[in-house]
């Protein structure tokens, strides 16, 4: 092993050699053991640096932090959220439930017989990605309306589990929706926060298009 | 009755990317809300303390890690969402823990002297390796050494950006790579 070539393993490993170089350094490596146990070694170095995994610190950091932001330390002290824990059975239920849901998705998205012969509810299509503003989209809150309205009137004929799922989705959705609303209230010149308003409120009638379509196929 | 198909799940539970989350609390933690600025902590806080941890000494780590905290905090205006907020607290981390190092006027040997600089570091031929192991050998290495091999090896940065962050020239960051990796690979391998 030479310096002239095991001082730019590291390079070769890297890809940072010209063409040349590289194939050089490529021909010299197969004749030479030394910089190929030393070109290994310096690999296995690479992975497990690129395989350290981050740790937390021992203790929490936060309420230093709080204090020195000038948060008041109800922040610091401030309950987390309650962790939900599920039965096994429970777990089933709502494995199979999304399972359900899910088929029933897919069936919407297969032209067959079985499609429904006419939109439940007519919705706006795409809304504007940029400049949504804290309020709505143009007919947004309608088309929200009805098929809200169309899901109160059938979820009696989907199963508990699945009604649970959508309510529980649309919770999530509903939160991000009022997140969002507040980013951009704050920050309203914000593009990508007005995108992700839109694309979150896109979210809502999506799912719901999806659950009012399980219902008109239940009944 | 409801109509099942066989088919991949297209009705996803978690709705929302983190990515996205994380642009929402940034701006409501740019408006004041704490409690936003909280869940952006308790996101970032594993990988920004060992960032931290890595590049400066154990004891050293609690307190660079307020820091950044503090300071993103502080800039969150300036977070404008072209890039994901991991992105944006992760270059800012970067600028607070040099910064630090530099206003701590650390002097120690910046750079190896020699491949032998591993030698104080306890051989563990008993032990199977294990991630400790590693972070412990990169602990050991010399400061200079040890900054430019957990930003390349570790955070992937390119050797220019390196280069652009300690002041160094491109080789010299290459060459500082290179001996810290044998130094690392002599300790682990033995």
């Amino acid at each position: 092993m030479s310096d002239q070539w095991s001082d730019r393993l590291s390079e070769y490993l890297d890809g940072d050699l010209t063409e040349a170089e590289h194939l050089a350094m490529e021909a010299h490596v197969e004749g030479c053991r030394e910089c190929a146990e030393t070109l290994a070694g310096l690999r296995r170095t690479v992975m497990r640096a690129r395989s350290l995994e981050d740790r937390p610190p021992a203790h929490d950091l936060w309420s230093g932090i709080a204090e020195r932001i000038g948060t008041p330390a109800r922040i610091a002290a401030a309950p987390r959220r309650r962790r939900i824990a599920f039965s096994v059975p429970q777990l089933l239920a709502a494995g199979i439930a999304l399972a359900v849901l899910s088929g029933g998705s897919v069936w919407l998205l297969q032209p067959s017989p079985l499609t429904i012969a006419r939109p439940l509810v007519e919705v706006p299509g795409d809304a504007p990605v940029t400049q949504v503003g804290v309020g709505t989209v143009k007919g947004y809150d309608a088309a929200v309306d009805d098929l809200e309205r169309v899901l109160a009137q059938g979820r009696g004929k989907l199963d508990s589990a699945t009604v649970r799922i959508l309510e529980q989705n649309l919770a999530i959705i509903d939160r991000a929706l009022a997140q969002a609303r507040q980013a951009v209230a704050a920050d309203s010149a914000n593009l990508y926060l007005n995108s992700h308003l839109a694309e979150t409120m896109r979210r809502k009638i999506d799912l719901l298009r999806q659950a009012a379509t399980l219902v008109s196929a239940a009944s | 009755m409801t109509r099942t198909r066989p088919g991949p799940v297209t009705l996803r539970r978690e709705l929302t990317s983190k990515s996205d989350s994380d642009a929402v609390d940034a701006a409501l933690a740019a408006s004041g809300d704490a409690h936003a600025f909280e869940r952006l902590y308790r996101g970032h806080l594993a990988r920004v303390h060992s960032l931290a941890r890595r590049m400066l000494d154990d004891d050293d780590a609690d307190e660079a890690t307020q820091d950044v905290f503090v300071r993103a905090w502080e800039k969150l205006g300036t977070f404008r969402g072209e890039s994901a907020f991991g992105t944006w607290l992760h270059r800012l981390a970067i600028n607070v823990i040099l910064g630090r190092r530099e206003r701590r006027g650390i002097q120690r040997q910046r750079f190896l002297e020699g491949e032998g600089i591993m030698e104080t570091v306890p051989g563990r031929r008993t032990q199977p390796e294990t991630s400790m192991d590693m972070e412990t050998a990169i602990a050991r290495l010399p400061e200079g050494a040890r900054q430019i091999f957990v930003l390349h090896d570790v955070e992937g940065y390119r050797h220019e950006e390196i280069a652009d962050m300690l002041g160094l020239a491109t080789g010299t960051s290459k060459s500082q790579l290179h001996r810290a990796r044998l130094a690392l690979r002599q300790h682990l391998d033995r």
